[in-house]
């Protein structure tokens, strides 16, 4: 199974990062691409020097000149987001080809419209700086964000930066000192910007300034910010003389202290969300800075969220008016005049703001947060700003070069209008007759002929189609005893059709979701080799009793039933937002741990795995959760129900209560131990399920548990969480045999055997971060899911009967990174061992039976006694993509980043008995005898490179000395496990793995302890659409696997024949109309 | 990286050792109590019941799929290993094995039935519900309880109704294998067969049989069951058969 991405909280603000900063970690091609524009002619012809841009003021206010032409901002924030991309989508990443017409679709439309600016949140590569400027005379704003979502420093990833860090400040400084140097020089830099509201962002925490009221803290904390900034900027205009400098600050806040410490800047970027106007802005920074002013964000949405409809009418509306104070407040009116132009927000919609990973071929309608300056739709106490509706264009269908098109709404036209006027040569009377002379009605009569027009398919209905995928392969299979049999013959050939129909759905403005239908043609026999979705329509024999004629009696036989289950619902979820509570339904879409939502014990589980349950056909996660409208990750209430909510659940409900207290700490006092929050979580099985995880795993007892947590911040180092358990209380009274000192002893649970407790304490030392840990869980107080992070492989359980010390350093040193690590637990109470009983009549000695979960109240499994020891050293020089991230493989962006790891697990004890889910039956059944005590140990290595920007490789090597997950007939195995992927242009896939004495790639043949002596593999796939992702791109491939067999790999012929090895040809080919592309088998 | 060492120490060392003070408590205090495995009471040596007075843990003990038998403090049996037959190791010890050792006749009866009936509630099968019938039947025969002999009866019935096609192996006549002279031959019986003729006859069990009266009852009663039962002919009584009734 796939490592459990429990760190994807982190990620999340990583990749977010990344996306800010994609340009400077991503592309290394740059000098080679910009050798062949060069040698191409494009940019030759029109070379001239860097533009020299500078800020001007006299008595009639403030103007922008771009070599000594007055220059009013009329730009827009651009970005290109496909459908289905969310931020991880990088455009510089493509073919100098299919950038070009981009940039050409793209500009060309900006430039219809007068656009003669833009900002981005990616980095532009300097060539295509310069060649929007020469071939559409659209300047660029060169925005480094200072930290403002984190930053790696020193192989690290902070989330909050602390501006107040000398480290840190050098850091920053350095990075963006170092991006005004590469831009310096180039043509098409209109100028240099720093941070995006970096004043909302001031979230560090420190001894010091933990000790002051919140809002003196923030004021603290904006000081250091500002501070840096102008270091920043007065060492950048050194560099660059010719530019202006300036920060994005959000509103207004801190004027005082941006006065006082930003003396260097030249003109006041902001971002202004204040509805049609922007009131008393103009005069306060004429006040307060006397400083031209320039927005970097403003705007408004499309989406009205009282009439939950689109409505183009009223953004238009409220940027004509947007433009026309800003006009009147531009040099030479009479009035501040320091309006020097805007960059609107934004250029087009991006489908991928609403839940950012989920949902991204779906305009979401959701409104995230309320603003009162936006009269029309604002209604108290709910939320009216949609994210994915603030383009001035919408996000269109895909064109034939591959583009999606951007179709203009009724205020692209508006702005056309307006940016035709030149605030400089026309005065105020004459700025209001031409903003009065805009025609709205022959606009919008405009717009709606265009919709008309464009007649999109993806207008919003009570039901729409959103995409969809063809699937279609054939298998041809053999072993060596048919092949010795039949020759030729005893091969076996079948093929295999599927079809995905993905659905959306919007039936009023509070209520959307989607739903996929998944029907199956023929299906195709890949068993035993590979297991794969869409099994469920293979034939089945049933045993049927019937007469026949001639025949006295009747006669048991087999039929076969074909044709089963050739339609089922696939995935649904939908969302509805009221007044006051979230709903949310969701089956077989993936849902998320709650461990970073003061789950300490991890009772909700991860289920993400969507791809892994499809081999066995489960539906979970299933159910619905309710969360109050003020719910968030750190406050609020939730609650669950479902017959599934994550894999293997039984059905239950659960719920959560989680705030903090601020700085308070009960009996401790204010501000004394820095910020606490906790979380009361309780949950309650309503009934047993008979859902397995993976073919076999066991299910669980209907139990109920409850949970309380508590964390303590006492910066951003030190932190203490504690925990505490009640579990399995029905358990109480239950009896349970132990076996001690050659007696067997018979004892009960007791109430105290329910409580669990764990502490964690994570601290700065030597550089590093480290963490101390304990855990005493009694005997039945099982938890959930251990939260698991940096890939470890330490033998984290959620059992109960335990007492169990961690403690582990992440020490950085440069690009490396140091992470030794260990656990130690012993059982309160020990394992069973097997002995047979034994009668002397007329005594009865029991012997002892090794316990198992179904029939005693707990049992000693993966909670086993051990002293395990981890070390990892690992090397990535581009720490904003996390290496241990579950999609690193995807995303490493480093030449070379590699790690290698040792664990070695000291067992000195046997375990009780582990069971297996017999389908048949429905029932748990126990192996009988546990496993024996038995030292493992694990080494492993996993490496990734991209040597150029076409070519990635991946390889992971592992030798391994493994226990069975259960059955422990065979004894320990000592394996290879070799796998690889390597990945030319996003065009062709190659990728394999080798196995020797191996368990095989399914979970239940290590439950099983089934090996092989050899097994491989080698698929090669064709991407037919390269500009898509694997998982989204239509492709063909071949896939050949082969395994050698002995007894240890359990498959018995019948009639005993030579029988030594098996193999599988696939070939596939999959269509994809959208959306994402059918569940690949786990090969 | 001293120095570092040293002012991270000093700026945190009042804090660290409060913080940690107050981890140790919270792990420690309840760390310290706990079961332990000295707790709980021997059962090294269990003294078999001699009696035939079963009291009935529940309404459906001894019948399958109830397991209430595990819970009944009076089941010598319930910590006790019911092995089953394992076809990769043959030659380890079974329930067989354990059954064996019980007294013969009336005094063993009980203990039969706990062994037994543990079994099935532990591993559901079609032996393990005849031999439990087949004990409680002992019992019936031994000390005349109504309720035991109608339990011994759903037994029966259990067997043809949730164990049909289940067979039992039994092991016999050493010699007869050429070149083995101490191994016995195995052969099967079906268990439906066997569980009509401890129903029709006397001498197939050596207990009263359990529906007094005319064999003919017998047959009936399985009829009400669902079944239909040709007896088995003298002199080796292995030719019955039992179908399952087809009502039109």
């Amino acid at each position: 199974m796939r490592q459990a991405h429990v760190d994807i909280k982190t990620w999340f603000r990583v990749v977010r990062e990344r996306q800010r900063y994609g340009g400077v970690f991503l592309f290394r091609g740059i000098k080679k691409a910009c050798a062949i524009l060069l040698a191409s002619g494009v940019l030759v012809s029109h070379a001239i020097a860097a533009d020299v841009v500078t800020t001007y003021k006299d008595e009639a206010g403030w103007k922008l000149q771009v070599n000594g032409e007055d220059f009013f901002v009329k730009g827009v924030v651009w970005g290109y987001t496909p459908r289905d991309e969310n931020y991880n989508y990088n455009l510089w990443g493509q073919p100098d080809e299919f950038v070009r017409k981009v940039l050409d679709y793209e500009f060309g439309l900006m430039q219809a419209a007068g656009v003669n600016a833009i900002r981005s949140f990616n980095f532009m590569p300097p060539k295509w700086v310069t060649y929007v400027y020469r071939e559409f005379g659209i300047m660029v704003a060169i925005n480094p964000l200072v930290g403002r979502y984190g930053a790696v420093i020193d192989g690290r990833y902070i989330e909050f930066t602390d501006y107040s860090d000398p480290r840190t400040r050098e850091f920053l400084k350095a990075e963006s000192l170092a991006l005004v140097e590469k831009y310096k020089n180039v043509d098409g830099v209109l100028m240099f910007a720093f941070g995006n509201e970096s004043n909302y962002g001031l979230s560090w925490s420190s001894f010091e300034i933990e000790n002051l009221p919140v809002g003196e803290q923030n004021r603290e904390k904006a000081k250091y910010l500002y501070s840096l900034f102008n270091e920043i900027m007065a060492e950048g205009k050194k560099i660059a003389p010719n530019h202006p400098f300036t920060i994005v600050n959000g509103d207004l806040q801190y004027i005082d202290l941006i006065a006082e410490y930003c003396t260097d800047m030249d003109l006041l970027g902001i971002n202004a969300y204040r509805g049609n106007s922007f009131t008393t802005l103009w005069e306060e920074v004429d006040q307060k800075l006397d400083l031209p002013v320039l927005f970097f964000e403003f705007g408004s949405d499309a989406y009205n969220a009282r009439t939950g409809e689109e409505d183009q009418l009223n953004q238009a509306l409220i940027i004509k008016d947007q433009w026309r104070e800003m006009y009147h407040k531009s040099y030479g009116n009479g009035e501040e005049g320091n309006a020097i132009g805007g960059f609107q927000f934004e250029w087009r919609d991006e489908w991928w703001k609403y839940l950012q990973e989920e949902r991204l071929d779906i305009h979401d309608t959701n409104a995230s947060w309320a603003n009162g300056g936006y009269p029309h739709d604002f209604v108290d106490g709910q939320n009216n700003m949609n994210e994915e509706w603030w383009g001035i264009t919408q996000l269109g269908t895909v064109n034939e070069d591959g583009i999606y098109e951007a179709n203009p709404r009724m205020a692209y036209d508006v702005l056309a209008e307006v940016w035709k006027i030149d605030p400089y040569t026309h005065k105020k009377a004459a700025i209001n007759r031409d903003f009065d002379d805009i025609n709205m009605e022959y606009i919008e009569l405009k717009g709606d002929v265009r919709e008309l027009k464009v007649a999109r398919k993806e207008d919003r209905k009570l039901l729409y189609l959103t995409g969809g995928s063809l699937n279609v392969k054939g298998v041809l299979k053999a072993d060596e005893a048919n092949i010795d049999d039949f020759g030729d013959d005893g091969d076996e050939f079948s093929d295999g059709q599927m079809v995905f129909v993905d659905f959306g759905f919007n039936p009023t403005k509070d209520l959307e979701g989607q739903f996929t239908i998944n029907l199956l043609g023929n299906v195709a026999n890949q068993s035993p080799i590979e297991l794969a979705y869409g099994d469920r329509g293979q034939p089945v024999t049933v045993q049927v009793t019937q007469e026949f004629d001639g025949i006295d009696g009747e006669v048991t036989v087999g039929r076969e039933f074909r044709d089963r289950e050739r339609i089922e619902i696939y995935d649904f979820d939908s969302q509805y937002q009221g007044k006051y509570f979230d709903l949310d339904a969701f089956y077989h879409t993936p849902r998320y741990h709650w461990k970073y939502e003061g789950d300490f014990f991890g009772l909700v589980r991860e289920a993400t795995d969507i791809a892994g349950q499809d081999i066995y056909n489960s539906k979970a996660p299933y159910g619905v959760e309710f969360a109050t409208k003020e719910a968030t990750e750190t406050e609020g209430f939730k609650f669950v129900v479902g017959p599934e909510i994550y894999w293997g659940a039984n059905p239950k409900w659960i719920a959560k209560w989680q705030s903090s207290f601020g700085k308070v700490l009960p009996f401790v006092g204010d501000g004394v131990l820095g910020k606490t929050e906790f979380s009361v979580i309780y949950f309650d099985d309503l009934d047993r399920g008979d859902n397995a995880v993976a073919a076999t795993g066991p299910t669980t007892r209907e139990t109920r548990a409850g949970t309380l947590y508590t964390k303590t911040s006492f910066n951003d180092d030190w932190s203490l969480e504690l925990g505490a358990i009640w579990s399995a209380d029905e358990k109480e009274g239950e009896e349970y045999t132990k076996f001690v000192n050659g007696e067997t002893r018979l004892d009960t649970v007791d109430d105290e055997d329910s409580f669990g407790f764990k502490a964690k304490l994570n601290f700065p030392l030597l550089g590093g971060l480290a963490y101390v840990g304990g855990h005493y869980a009694g005997l039945v107080a099982a938890g959930g899911d251990p939260l698991k992070e940096f890939g470890t492989r330490l033998p984290y359980s959620d059992l109960g009967n335990k007492r169990e010390i961690e403690a582990g350093i992440l020490l950085p040193v440069g690009n490396w990174w140091f992470f030794p690590r260990f656990l130690t637990r012993d059982n309160l109470i020990d394992a069973n061992p097997l002995i047979e009983p034994d009668i002397n009549d007329p005594i009865l000695n029991p012997g002892s039976i090794p316990r198992n979960t179904d029939d005693d109240p707990f049992a000693v499994l993966d909670n086993r006694e051990v002293d395990a020891y981890e070390f990892f050293i690992t090397y990535d020089p581009t720490g904003a993509t996390g290496f241990y991230q579950w999609d690193n493989d995807m995303r490493e962006d480093a030449r070379f980043a590699f790690n290698i790891g040792l664990n070695y697990h000291e067992q000195p004890t046997i375990t009780d008995s582990y069971q297996f889910f017999f389908e048949p039956t429905n029932e748990d059944i126990p192996f009988g005898v546990g496993l024996p005590d038995q030292d493992i140990w694990i080494v492993s290595s996993r490496s990734v490179w991209n040597p150029t920007t076409k070519w990635r490789l991946i390889a992971n090597i592992e030798r391994s000395q493994l226990q069975s997950t259960g059955d422990p007939t065979g004894g320990t195995r000592t394996f290879w496990d070799l796998d690889g992927k390597v990945v030319y242009d996003n065009k062709h896939i190659l990728a394999g793995y080798y196995k020797e004495d191996a368990f095989g790639p399914y979970d239940f043949q290590r439950q099983f302890n089934i090996t092989f002596p050899r097994y491989w593999a080698l698929d090669y796939k064709f991407l037919m659409d390269p500009k898509k992702s694997e998982k989204n791109s239509s492709h063909l491939g071949l896939r050949y696997i082969w395994r050698k067999i002995d007894d240890d790999s359990r498959i018995t012929d019948p009639l005993d024949r030579d029988n030594d090895y098996q193999w599988q040809l696939l070939a596939y080919y999959t269509m994809n109309f959208g959306g994402t592309n059918p569940p690949e088998a786990r090969f | 990286m001293k120095y570092q060492l040293r002012e991270s120490l000093q700026r945190y060392s009042l804090k660290a050792l409060s913080v940690v003070s107050l981890m140790a408590c919270f792990l420690v205090v309840p760390g310290c109590g706990g079961p332990s495995n000295s707790d709980g009471r021997v059962i090294t040596e269990i003294v078999l019941p001699t009696d035939t007075l079963l009291n009935l843990r529940c309404q459906n003990v001894g019948i399958n799929t109830e397991t209430c038998v595990l819970g009944d403090p009076e089941n010598p049996f319930r910590t006790t290993l019911t092995l089953e037959f394992n076809v990769n190791d043959p030659d380890a010890d079974t329930k067989f094995d354990l059954a064996a050792k019980l007294p013969a006749g009336p005094t063993g009866a009980k203990s039969r039935f706990y062994l037994w009936a543990t079994a099935l509630a532990r591993f559901p099968s079609g032996e393990n519900q005849w031999f439990t019938a087949l004990a409680l039947h002992e019992l019936w025969d031994a000390a005349g309880d109504p309720i035991i002999q109608e339990q011994a009866l759903k037994a029966y019935r259990s067997q043809l109704d949730n164990f049909f096609g289940a067979v039992v192996f039994f092991e016999c006549c050493a010699g007869l294998i050429p070149g083995d002279p101490t191994r016995p031959v195995p052969f099967s019986a079906t268990l439906n067969e066997l569980t009509a003729d401890n129903l029709y006859r006397t001498e197939a069990t050596g207990f009263a049989r359990l529906i007094p009266g005319d064999p003919l009852l017998a047959q009936s009663v399985i009829a009400q069951w669902g079944y239909t039962y040709r007896p088995a002919t003298a002199p080796l009584f292995n030719d019955g058969l039992v179908f399952l009734s087809v009502f039109p």
